[in-house]
């Protein structure tokens, strides 16, 4: 029982303090990129520390759904945290179905920060809000088909079983990962509102999806969504890197860990060289852009039936 | 060198799909060239333990052709053509993606049943050649421009090309070498024909319907 | 031997690019036409020995189509002297393309090998499309590109079953025709039934069976006369021959029902659709495609019935040939003189030009198979062989369809004809050399149809027995 609260802690430890700075370094990326030093890989945290000391200001059209969006965010973020395996840490919580548990929870926080959104009353919230669903939509279908051709792959519904450490059956260098992990790509981009779906640095509210849901919030209440969006992105950042390093296992357990924080950089550096040389785009395109992801998970699970 | 030839089977369907999905005509000529530039490849990868002149020639003349040639005579033909992106085919994209992965699906399927004899080097070649004559045809069927319209017949002919690097055997050189010299004689004259359309188009005086539909009919 | 009949046209083909009158290239394809049936006669006499180590035979199916290759083709080249005597275009890609489809049509009838056999119809698929848009206007390039689409979807799916043909013979490594009809009991059944679907309707849209024949009409309506003879007189039976290869392995691979069943069915349809769809027609050169469509059908129903039936079809071949070659030069000359093919513009053709209104008729007659025609020999034959067999149904669907075809052209043709006229465009004077092509192909049609020579009766029965059904 100690023992797994130890790990839990130690668990929840790894991603809270990491996921700050892996927004930090795709931000230093793009800043690159544009030839200027741009902010320290530490900004994050300050900005999350300056936040927290602020006063909340609510509008006096907003109810309790919109005082309960970010704590429902976080508090989905924390659980879900919880399922990933991360490098060697395994999953503290783990049985069999547990990607739907993940998927649900995910979907919860959406459906609140949409909720909040509305609850606004303002009217670009409300199109930013719609766009979000409508989204949410196509990207859950792709990663729908991207649990069930690792689920076909791998025998089992139980996430730390497809990737972690007691991976059931575990693959080769194999095209079809390629596919699997080209959809997933698509699908992290449009789960955490990168380019090309969405402009995190936008500032104009018309063409805002994620950014105008946390657009009137404030103080605390912004800090916990700005904390929750960060670890969301670290999560599915660590499942793409899990899927990518299981042909690569060796024994050795800091060779494994050292394996899993390189593809994380990776992943951070591909995230804001895609972020600096696209743009965004328009919204049908975006459409087109989930069905693709859609149709490469659907290609590998046909392939994997196939062989299987 | 299975997973080699199977990563290849998988980009060559993977570039059909991604032809179906594409706005800009440019962008589709120029996603064809990288799937010939696959196919040419493949050939290396099924016959990697005996090489013989044959095999490499088949693959450089795919590679020149297909990859090389092919796209040039295409954006040849529509040098003069100012509208670069496929105008409103009768399926729109997002529901021609859906479909391009049912008629996936359905060539996956149909393979089930398609014993082939000999030993099997890789067995997903069957199916994904298949999987891109229909895309091909899909393509073909489902657009309004004249240049889509020949990218689709190409991407057929690719599908079909790579059923038949499974039958080595059964075809002599010069049949092949014939084969191939008369998709590329064929698509030589389709630009042509292209070329006299869109000329013919831009003397004639431009009616407002014409005008939406490029050179289309 | 055969090699001359091969290069002579090819090499001609680069000499048209030299800088000379028009004229020489007119005279240069009467020539090498003329060189070329006296070769082919001479095969009448004796059969050639094979070339490329069997690649190339001719046998008595190959003849009868290199016959008609070679007498439309003769035919074709005195009627274009005339005709570019009124055109302002250059005949120079013409004649090049027709150089070169006289040399493939000539490998189609000669080829033992299934690829072979593919690559010499496909190219002709291609070499006629510059034929058909040689006029360069909005509606032939239209159409062109129609045709061109179509038959390249048909000859890829035709691609496919020669591949699914050569799975088939796996065994066997050699797609050469007499290695695939002696080794026939080692042919896989599922992929030779596949390939034979695939092989049908990819050679059936090229052949313009229903359901594949949108293009027929439209091509056929367009194109200048002397295309549309070639098309539907040469480039048709060639894709009818691989039809007929394909059934000579079918018959001795056990498969002749399921051919026969398949090849009824593509008949029957290509009775019914011309038969609706003439009535409401008011182009002549259309309506001569669709009766085009119907005698494609004639033909695959021959082949489907077997015995007599098959006989009827060769015969058909040679009589159909001839009989397109009337109808389409007179067509072609008729849309000349008036600039236009329909029947609202041209009217009262027998008052202007006798002899052209009178070819007119003969067409009609030649085309639905009448008396003294030998269209109406072959007819007969296969009409015969559809009883014998028991179909009566088919048989009266044949004849009623046949008889509402009837009604259709001489409806066109009769209003073309008589009536008061209109005025025509191009002055008041008979071509020659286009009466004079159209006058040899009657006598050649009502010459057969009145007494079958014996080299020929021995010919059609020597392939009856090859097709071995």
């Amino acid at each position: 029982m100690l023992i797994g609260i130890f790990l839990i802690l130690i668990h929840w430890l790894f991603v809270f303090l990491l996921a700050p700075l892996f927004v930090g370094l795709v931000v230093k990326v793009k800043a690159f990129f544009a030839g200027k030093k741009g902010p320290s890989v530490f900004q994050p945290y300050f900005d999350l520390v300056k936040l927290s000391r602020k006063q909340c200001i609510y509008s006096q059209t907003t109810s309790w759904v919109f005082r309960a969006a970010p704590v429902v965010a976080l508090a989905s973020v924390f659980v879900v945290s919880l399922e990933i395996p991360l490098g060697i840490l395994k999953a503290p919580l783990q049985f069999s179905g547990d990607i739907l548990l993940l998927a649900y929870l995910l979907a919860l926080s959406r459906f609140f920060m949409i909720a909040s959104a509305l609850d606004t009353g303002l009217s670009l919230e409300g199109a930013g809000a719609s766009r979000e669903a409508f989204f949410s939509c196509l990207s859950e279908l792709a990663l729908f088909m991207n649990f069930i051709t690792l689920a076909c792959l791998t025998q089992s519904i139980s996430l730390s079983e497809m990737i972690g450490v007691n991976i059931l059956i575990p693959w080769n260098l194999d095209p079809v990962l390629l596919l699997v992990v080209a959809s997933f790509f698509i699908v992290l981009l449009a789960e955490n509102c990168r380019i090309p779906v969405d402009d995190p640095d936008t500032h104009l509210e018309l063409t805002m999806i994620h950014e105008v849901m946390i657009l009137d919030h404030s103080g605390v209440d912004l800090a916990y969504m700005h904390y929750a969006s960060a670890v969301k992105l670290f999560l599915f950042s660590g499942i793409l890197v899990m899927i990518l390093i299981i042909p690569f296992q060796t024994g050795n357990p800091v060779k494994d860990m050292l394996i899993f924080l390189t593809g994380m950089l990776g992943l951070a550096v591909l995230v804001g060289v895609i972020e600096s040389s696209m743009a965004r785009l328009r919204l049908n395109r975006v459409r087109n852009l989930l069905l693709i992801a859609f149709a490469l998970a659907f290609f590998g699970f046909v392939i994997t039936i196939w062989r299987g | 060198m299975t997973a080699w030839i199977d990563a290849g089977c998988i980009f060559i369907v993977f570039f059909a799909l991604a032809i179906l999905a594409t706005y800009r005509i440019v962008g589709m000529i120029h996603i064809f060239a990288l799937q010939s530039f696959v196919l040419g490849c493949v050939p290396f990868f099924l016959h990697a333990e005996a090489l013989s002149a044959r095999v490499i020639a088949i693959a450089i003349v795919t590679i020149v052709f297909k990859g090389i040639l092919v796209p040039y005579i295409l954006l040849w033909a529509i040098r003069h053509v100012s509208i670069r992106s496929e105008v409103k085919p009768f399926i729109g994209f997002g529901l021609s993606i859906i479909l391009g992965s049912l008629l996936i699906a359905g060539a996956f399927w149909v393979s089930l049943s398609l014993q082939l004899p000999g030993k099997a080097v890789s067995n997903l070649v069957l199916p994904c050649s298949l999987s891109t004559v229909l895309l091909g045809f899909m393509i073909m069927v489902t657009r309004t421009r004249a240049v889509t319209q020949v990218l689709g017949y190409m991407i057929m002919e690719n599908g079909i090309f790579l059923f038949a690097l499974l039958l080595f055997d059964g075809m002599p050189t010069l049949i092949e070498m014939g084969i191939l010299l008369d998709i590329f004689v064929a698509v030589f004259i389709m630009a042509i024909i292209i070329n006299h359309i869109n000329e013919e188009f831009e003397r004639a005086p431009v009616a407002e319907s014409r005008s939406e539909t490029g050179e289309s009919f | 031997m055969l090699l001359i009949l091969l290069f002579l046209p090819l090499f001609c083909a680069f000499a048209v690019f030299l800088p000379v009158r028009r004229i020489f290239r007119g005279g240069l394809l009467c020539a090498v036409s003329f060189i070329h049936s006296i070769i082919v006669s001479s095969f009448w006499l004796k059969l050639p020995v094979s070339e490329f180590n069997g690649y190339l035979v001719l046998d008595s199916l190959g003849l009868i189509l290199l016959s008609v290759v070679s007498f439309l083709f003769l035919i074709v080249s005195v009627f274009m002297v005339g005709y570019f005597k009124h055109e302002q275009r250059s005949n120079r890609t013409f004649t090049a393309c027709l150089f070169i489809l006289l040399s493939t049509m000539t490998v189609v009838s000669l080829s033992y090998h299934m690829g072979l056999l593919w690559i010499a119809v496909e190219t002709t698929t291609l070499l006629s499309a510059p034929l058909i848009s040689f006029h360069r206007n909005q509606q032939t390039l239209d159409v062109t590109w129609k045709y061109l689409l179509v038959c390249s979807v048909g000859i890829a799916l035709a691609l496919m079953g020669t591949f699914f043909l050569a799975i088939a013979a796996h065994d066997l490594h050699s797609l050469l025709l007499p290695a695939l009809l002696n080794g026939a009991a080692s042919l896989t059944v599922n992929w030779l039934k596949l390939s034979v679907i695939f092989l049908l309707v990819g050679y059936g849209c090229k052949m313009g069976l229903a359901p594949m024949h949108s293009w027929k009409p439209e091509v056929y309506g367009q194109a200048t006369g002397m295309v549309a003879v070639l098309m539907s007189g040469v480039l048709t039976q060639c894709a009818f021959l691989a039809l007929i290869r394909v059934a000579q392995i079918c018959n001795k691979t056990g498969l002749s029902q399921f051919y026969s069943s398949m090849l009824i069915m593509m008949a029957l349809l290509s009775f019914l659709v011309p038969a609706i769809f003439i009535l409401g027609e008011k182009n002549i050169k259309r309506a001569f495609g669709y009766s085009s469509v119907e005698h494609m059908g004639i033909l695959v129903l021959g082949l489907a019935l077997g015995g007599v039936g098959v006989f009827g079809a060769l015969f058909h071949m040679i009589n159909n040939a001839i009989a397109k070659a009337i109808m389409f030069l007179t067509a072609g000359s008729v849309a000349q003189k008036y600039g236009s093919s329909s029947v609202d513009k041209i009217k009262g053709v027998i008052h202007v030009y006798p002899l052209t209104g009178a070819f007119l008729i003969v067409s009609l007659l030649a085309g639905t198979g009448m008396f003294p025609f030998a269209t109406f020999h072959s007819e007969l034959m296969i009409l015969n062989a559809v009883i014998i067999g028991q179909h009566y149904i088919l048989a009266a669907l044949f004849i009623i369809c046949l008889a509402f075809i009837f009604i259709g052209i001489a409806r066109i043709v009769l209003e073309i004809v008589y009536g008061s006229s209109t005025k025509p465009v191009l002055a008041n004077k008979e071509n020659f050399f286009m009466n004079a092509a159209i006058i040899v192909s009657i006598a050649a049609l009502v010459g057969i149809g009145i007494w079958m020579p014996t080299p020929l009766v021995n010919v059609l029965r020597a392939a009856t027995v090859l097709v071995g059904a």
